[in-house]
């Protein structure tokens, strides 16, 4: 989603939300990811100022106070976390562990495949398609990407073919190397 | 041709589990990222420019990089390992070539004047994005500061009116540490 992404051309304008506004943000984030309850108010405080930052292809993200991405969205979809904020709670989202071949192919944008998610350096959680995950990798602490599911855990195993995860964000794409909002 | 044999089935398989923080651990986790490639440093040797990582690393965090060159040491070993990967990234389809940064050195900081009409002067202060300053705050600043007109003109330069350039060589360093006065350089007068 941010492999061409460039916060200076891509972003088509900030605006701080209303109350009302934070507070849905926040009632959706936690019920899409139920764990960061009770760090929410470290995440969102209830009273602090929410950037909304409206970018093209109708990419909506979302900054904290201190002008950091923490959520972001396209169109009317799920929320998804920023990889800043996953690596500083990584039990938002369920894990799923590439081999370390796949490492560089993620890091380049690659989409994860199947092999990559079943070979022995790997492992996964049990979830299901169009879930939203962490991406980690062999040996590695944090994670490199987040991705969506294409496949359920179960279909990556027996099919072992094909894309099972799709690679949405990950470490140094335009969203990561976006500078702080203003 | 050997495919990668079968999976394991999953009756056979450890999974990960999704349950939530894991009790004592401290949240929000701190991360060392690089200064260099910006990733957590354990990715550093998936950076194009690894090197440049590595000085950093050696530098800043000289504690982690011994921590990171001693695992390194390990790995290598055995080169059997290393060609074993060799072999097995090649029945992987696709290049998955790391991209380097595109944000460059700082390139420096030119100063030039040029005529506005038949007595006017602006100053062309150009380079301060490769700096990773914020040209509208810096021409901002400028405007604020010498009370005079002061824009954005093109990638990278800020066009202030007024000869101005003595100043800046006292004023850049001064408002931006990360520019030494050495950095600096007075290119005379161009013709626009
Ligand atoms: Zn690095």
């Amino acid at each position: 989603m941010f492999k061409k992404f460039d916060d200076k051309e891509n972003v088509s304008g900030v605006n701080n939300a209303k109350s009302s506004v934070l507070r849905g943000v926040r009632a959706s984030v936690l019920e899409q990811f139920p764990y960061i309850a009770d760090y929410m108010d470290q995440i969102l405080p209830k009273k602090d100022a929410l950037k909304l930052v409206k970018c093209h292809e109708h990419i909506e993200i979302l900054a904290n106070s201190s002008g950091e991405p923490v959520f972001f969205k396209q169109r009317d979809g799920p929320y998804f976390p920023t990889l800043k904020l996953l690596h500083k709670f990584p039990f938002i989202l369920p894990h799923m562990q590439v081999d370390k071949g796949a490492i560089r192919f993620v890091l380049s944008g690659a989409n994860i495949m199947c092999p990559g998610l079943t070979s022995p350096g790997a492992r996964m959680t049990k979830v299901d398609d169009n879930q939203i995950v962490a991406i980690m990798a062999e040996g590695k602490d944090n994670a490199l990407a987040i991705g969506l599911t294409k496949m359920s855990t179960q279909d990556i195993l027996d099919k072992n073919k094909g894309i099972g995860v799709d690679n949405i964000h990950y470490l140094n794409d335009g969203l990561w190397n976006m500078k702080t909002v203003k | 041709m050997a495919e990668a044999t079968e999976p394991l089935p999953a009756a056979e398989r450890k999974f990960l589990t999704y349950d939530g923080p894991t009790a004592g651990v401290k949240y929000p986790v701190r991360v060392l990222y690089c200064g260099e490639c910006s990733m957590p440093v354990e990715y550093c040797e998936f950076y194009p420019n690894y090197e440049k990582c590595k000085k950093w690393l050696e530098s800043n965090l000289p504690d982690e990089f011994e921590r990171l060159m001693s695992l390194k040491g390990e790995g290598e070993a055995g080169v059997d390992a290393e060609d074993g990967e060799k072999k097995k990234r090649q029945t992987r389809g696709g290049k998955g070539v790391v991209k380097a940064k595109k944000k460059s050195e700082p390139q420096g900081i030119k100063l030039a004047t040029s005529k506005r009409g038949k007595k006017k002067m602006v100053t062309i202060v150009m380079g301060l994005a490769s700096y990773d300053i914020d040209l509208k705050d810096a021409s901002k600043f400028f405007a604020n500061k010498f009370a005079c007109g002061s824009n954005i003109q093109g990638e990278d330069e800020i066009v202030i009116q007024g000869d101005i350039k003595d100043d800046l060589f006292d004023i850049l360093p001064e408002k931006w540490k990360c520019i030494n006065e050495d950095d600096i350089d007075d290119i005379g007068e161009v013709k626009r």
